[in-house]
């Protein structure tokens, strides 16, 4: 009877699958496959735009409803006007427990102007779930680990960014109010959008006493004329007027706080830190992602995408923590940060204090520092990515907007009249161009930091009991030996994890057989060994290396059908049977 | 925490006869647990509505509320305020009682003209106990020195929680010490007062006869004892100014618990005009000011108070010992992560603290004052001239994890060195409370001084004016200067319709003005009608200027 039952459940279940494949299918007609790309998605999605937060809303729902065993929707908390901030848990739901596996947390977006981080998050759970049935190394990926995938964690200024007026590099803060300046008022001076295009742009105004003038062949352009001549035009800054009429111009925008300042090692104030809010965690984007990754010791690695500039960038962000950093876990981040740069092209490895500038409390350091968590964070989005040459010349984004954009970057210079410059004129780059993709470049790019994000994650550790073997002490006595193996680069305790004791060790116990005293092997040659007097069964091992094996051993006096276990955080859970 | 009182009562050989022997100990009954804390906030609040304001500022993982009783009339946010905190190290009670009896004294002259004038211009925040679940440990049934909350902790970072706590193994409901002889221990009696041990000193022919733990057994075989008991983390070293990571007490993250994070967010949101920090507490800068320290004061990450704050410090610290007499103090240093380096370094107030009590100096024969190398021996020599009994002798007991060595538990009752007699409460309390009242009217204070309004010409008028700082104090510490959350002085202009502003600043800012200082502002103006000049920030108060030109 049961059996009836349940074979009358899985075929009602599987005819609910069949039925909604079909409903869901797209593009089966008329298409040829294009390899590396799902053929026959579930999910219809298209990557040469940006989505908003509804779309990401909507995005997200769609891929977990269509892919229930492979994706899960959660919301890790809500930002300061109240968004949801919605992760995508990725991994085979079916085999193993998705919070016990080794797992990569991504997040985009921190920066609210940095918008593609978003897509290149979004892009990964769409492929990873669409390839899952096809690519036999995503389905073995999926088996193995855990994606926890948050495509914005400032989900309030993304709106601002893409509903009100901006530049390329603003608000860049959350949404917050702050007295910017100290006058008592709040946001009371910030850019103003006079011409109406929803860009702020830059002023100009004639002048032939003026040290700028206009390009010969690219009249947007503005070129700064030598020291020893008068141009004919000066630049006036971004659109705006003295909304407070407190003699300044956009000197009290909206935020302003830096997100990427507030985590919670070596955290500095202000006045050290510019951006820094009250303390670490004090924004609730920030606090939602500390409580969610508090929550979850198996993540093992993490990416958090910002743009921009073509860079993979590691810690430490300050030289004060050079020493946090020890050669052995950089060796790790060296050998999959180079792998990056072949998968990037245009994109450099790099150390944030020594190849870019100073940042305290920055969230890559937070998960290395305070997790053990080895982290990248990649800059999208590079000058390399126009003309895919390292050259570079002052004209090359008016040339890309004129050749392969056809002029749609820019906002053509128009007159208008200033309360407090008077006759001026308004142009320039659009907020969507200068550092987030153009359209025709984003899949791409998407697709080459979710392989490098594959990577990373594929390098967290995978533990394999490789070896149970017995021997007979006599008098009653076996000596048992188990060997196991980190099959990849990532040690399941970095260094600082050791140093520190992070994460607990990882346990390698036996069960099933009457344990009289457990050993870890050092030296299993030479019978080195270090005895745990305390719970012999349950042997504690600080660390297993990346590439590397740990022997440990027991002597037994009874038992024949025994296991042995492996319970790691970060590398996960393995048994085998004798 | 594994309270095995009734099994480890048959261990005890002569414990029993120790409890029932003992005199009481120094009476101290007048403290307040959090319900009476509580009670009298409320009581204070309904007694003094126009003039206070009581607030929860977080609720505990006990269920407890952190409160702040906000004192001052008028415009409150914006009168130069002092902010009292007192328990941030919970088992340091003495800092809860001085903080609430400030609140008490100072109200009980609520209706007294000079209190009105004062509460009319400065306001004072009052956070009597800020971790109530740890303070709670000192009424408990088990007295312990308990700072950490009821957040459950991994202290010894085992993968295990709270599963090795004290146990009362003489059954007097303390927690104390435990002496184990043996060959190989550290330990010896000190040559004055053989209680007391202290390390045995090799160089000097001495050798170490006993192995020194808390009072407990190693509930989960370690090896080691007490080492992970019930919570929690110490409120205390959970600030975000050089926090402790991954040691025991502290939390993974900084600012991580509910009363820290509420303390700060009142501090920083609505408490804007707080100028100083008066924290009760182990770290004292009080009895002796802190020595500045070149290397450390210009270094990236400031870890040394600037030169200027040092000699405010210097003259804060003067007043406190004229006011309190208590004489030298033992060396209360910092601790990672507390509130009193925070209050400073990262938010760029003065900051000021101190035990409020220690030990009293010992008048030996002919009255002079008795030296000690160790400030165990010398408490334990004044509370017996006082006749306190502050003593847990040691007496033997059965000890399950050393069954061949003798054990024997005793040593100091918990809290008593520095929680003083409650009979001293009260001048205690008096003295603090006027070097509070004191530094308050020391306070940065804005005022608008030689203000002229002078012929410059046909239809012109030269407005000149002094803003001037009528307190001894700065209108910012030298580090606030640099941090945005410390509010710089604001002067503002406004005309009328019929007035042109020709030359002059419609706003500028001062960084600080410091005590007795001013900075000199003119505008030139062109018509007649109202000029209003405003100056001041929340931290010294506000001031306008009107005069009309015709």
């Amino acid at each position: 009877m049961k059996t009836i039952k349940h074979i009358l459940i899985t075929a009602f279940i599987f005819g609910l699958m069949t039925t909604s494949n079909l409903v869901k299918a797209q593009l089966t007609e008329g298409v040829f496959p294009a390899a590396g790309t799902p053929a026959n998605p579930k999910v219809e999605a298209t990557w040469n735009h940006y989505y908003n937060y509804e779309g990401i809303s909507e995005l997200t729902e769609r891929i977990a409803k269509a892919h229930p065993n492979l994706a899960k929707r959660t919301s890790i908390g809500k930002s300061y006007e109240g968004r949801d901030i919605w992760m995508l848990t990725v991994s085979n739901f079916k085999h193993g427990n998705p919070d016990r596996k080794p797992a990569i947390y991504i997040d985009g977006n921190i920066h609210s102007n940095e918008i593609q981080g978003a897509e290149m998050a979004l892009y990964t759970a769409w492929y990873l779930t669409e390839s899952f049935g096809d690519v036999k190394f995503i389905k073995e990926l999926l088996n193995d680990k855990t994606l926890y995938i948050v495509p914005t964690i400032n989900p309030d200024a993304r709106e601002h960014f893409m509903n009100e007026a901006n530049n390329a590099s603003t608000p860049r803060s959350g949404l917050k109010p702050i007295d910017d300046d100290g006058d008592g008022l709040i946001d009371e001076d910030q850019p103003d959008d006079l011409d109406g295009d929803g860009n702020i742009t830059q002023m100009r105004r004639k002048n032939p006493r003026g040290n700028f003038r206009v390009h010969p062949t690219y009249p947007n352009m503005m070129v700064r004329v030598p020291d020893d001549e008068f141009g004919d035009y000066e630049l006036l800054g971004s659109e705006g007027i003295d909304n407070d009429n407190d003699g300044r111009i956009n000197e009290d925008r909206v935020g302003y706080y830096d997100p990427n300042r507030d985590w919670g090692w070596n955290w500095q104030p202000n006045h050290i830190q510019r951006g820094a809010h009250k303390y670490p965690f004090s924004l609730p984007e920030s606090r939602a992602v500390l409580d969610f990754v508090m929550s979850r010791p198996n993540i093992a690695a993490a990416q958090s995408y910002h743009n921009s500039g073509g860079m993979i960038l590691r810690g430490p962000g300050v030289e004060e923590d050079k020493a946090t950093y020890t050669r052995q876990d950089a060796r790790v981040y060296d050998a999959i940060g180079k792998v990056g740069e072949r998968l990037l092209p245009g994109y450099r490895y790099m150390v944030v204090y020594d190849d870019l500038y100073d940042v305290f409390g920055g969230e890559l350091d937070w998960f290395y520092g305070v997790r053990g968590v080895f982290t990248y964070s990649n800059e999208l989005w590079t000058a390399y990515e126009m003309f895919q040459s390292k050259e570079r010349s002052a004209t090359d984004s008016y040339e890309f907007n004129k050749r392969l954009l056809f002029g749609d970057a820019i906002v053509e210079w128009k007159p208008y009249n200033h309360p407090q410059y008077g006759e001026i004129e308004i142009g320039g780059f659009k907020k969507n161009f200068g550092r987030a993709h153009p359209g025709f470049l984003l899949e791409q790019d998407a697709h080459r930091n979710m392989a490098f994000t594959i990577y990373h994650l594929y390098q967290t550790p995978k533990l394999t009991i490789d070896e149970i073997s017995e021997r007979n002490l006599g008098g009653g006595l076996r000596e048992v030996t188990a060997v196991i193996t980190n099959e990849r680069l990532m040690p399941t305790h970095a260094s600082i994890d050791v140093k520190n004791r992070i994460m607990p060790p990882d346990i390698i116990s036996i069960e099933g057989a009457t344990v009289e005293a457990g050993m870890i092997v050092t030296n299993r040659d030479l019978n080195q060994t270090v005895e745990q007097k305390n719970r012999p069964e349950r042997l504690e091992v600080d660390n297993i290396p990346g590439m590397s094996s740990v022997t440990v051993r027991w002597i037994i006096s009874g038992g024949k059908n025994y296991t042995v276990k492996v319970d790691s955080q970060k590398g996960g859970l393995v048994s085998k049977k004798k | 925490m594994n309270i095995s009182v009734k099994i480890l009562s048959l261990f005890c050989l002569v414990g029993l006869l120790s409890v029932s022997t003992s005199t009481q100990a120094q009476n101290n009954t007048d403290y307040r647990s959090y319900s009476e804390i509580t009670a009298k906030m409320k009581a204070l609040n309904n007694a003094h509505k126009n003039i206070t304001e009581l607030k929860s500022v977080a609720k505990t993982k006990g269920g407890k509320d952190v409160w702040v009783l906000t004192i001052g009339s008028g415009d409150i946010k914006n009168h130069p305020a002092i902010a009292v905190l007192g328990g941030a190290k919970a088992s340091h009670i003495l800092g809860s009682e001085l903080t609430l009896r400030f609140a008490e004294q100072l109200l009980s002259k609520a209706n007294t003209e000079e209190t009105k004038a004062l509460l009319a211009s400065t306001t004072f925040y009052v956070f009597p106990q800020i971790n109530p679940d740890a303070a709670a440990q000192y009424f408990a049934s088990i007295k312990y020195e308990r700072d950490g909350n009821m957040s459950s902790t991994d202290a010894d970072r085992d993968g295990f929680f709270d599963e090795d706590g004290f146990d009362d193994l003489n059954g007097d409901k303390l927690i104390t010490m435990m002496r184990v002889e043996d060959l190989t221990g550290k330990f010896t009696a000190h040559k004055d007062d053989a209680r007391v041990m202290v390390k045995a000193d090799v160089s000097n022919g001495e050798k170490g006869r006993y192995k020194i733990f808390t009072e407990g057994i190693d509930n989960d075989k370690d090896g080691k004892f007490n080492e992970d008991g019930e919570g929690g983390v110490n409120i205390n070293q959970n600030f975000s100014y050089d926090f402790p990571y991954f040691k025991p007490g502290s939390s993974e993250n900084p600012v991580s618990e509910n009363e820290t994070r509420g303390v700060l967010d009142f501090l920083f949101e609505e408490a804007r005009n707080t100028f100083v920090v008066i924290s009760f507490g182990p770290e004292n800068n009080l009895s002796t000011p802190l020595k500045f320290n070149r290397g450390a004061a210009s270094k990236r990450v400031v870890s040394g108070w600037l030169s200027g704050d040092i000699e405010i410090n210097k003259m804060v610290s003067e007043l406190y010992n004229k006011k309190t007499k208590l004489g030298k103090a033992p060396a209360g240093n910092p601790q990672q992560g507390d509130l009193f380096q925070w209050a400073y370094y990262h938010y760029g107030r003065y900051s000021f603290s101190t035990p409020g009590w220690w030990t009293p100096e010992v008048k030996g024969e002919g009255g002079k004052p008795k030296k000690f190398d160790n400030a165990e021996a010398q408490y334990l020599a004044w509370a017996e001239k006082e006749g306190h009994d502050v003593f847990v002798d040691w007496t033997e007991v059965k000890h399950p994890d050393f069954p061949n060595q003798k054990v024997e538990v005793g040593g100091l009752k918990p809290f008593t060195m520095h929680t003083p007699p409650s009979e001293i409460l009260d001048s205690l309390a008096q003295s603090h409370t006027d070097f509070i009242l004191e530094l308050a009217s020391m306070k940065p204070s804005v005022k608008l001084v030689n203000f002229k309004a002078e012929k410059a010409g046909k239809n012109l008028t030269r407005i000149t004016v002094d803003v001037y700082n009528d307190g001894n104090l700065p209108t910012a510490s030298d580090l606030g200067v640099r941090n945005n959350w410390v509010r710089r002085v604001i002067t503002q202009i406004q005309l009328d319709k019929g007035l042109n502003l020709l030359s002059g600043e419609i706003q500028s800012f001062e960084r600080s003005i410091p005590g007795d200082g001013y900075v000199t502002k003119t505008w030139l103006v062109q018509g007649s009608g109202k000029i209003t000049v405003k100056s001041g920030s929340p931290m010294t108060g506000f001031v306008t200027k009107e005069q009309t030109i015709k």
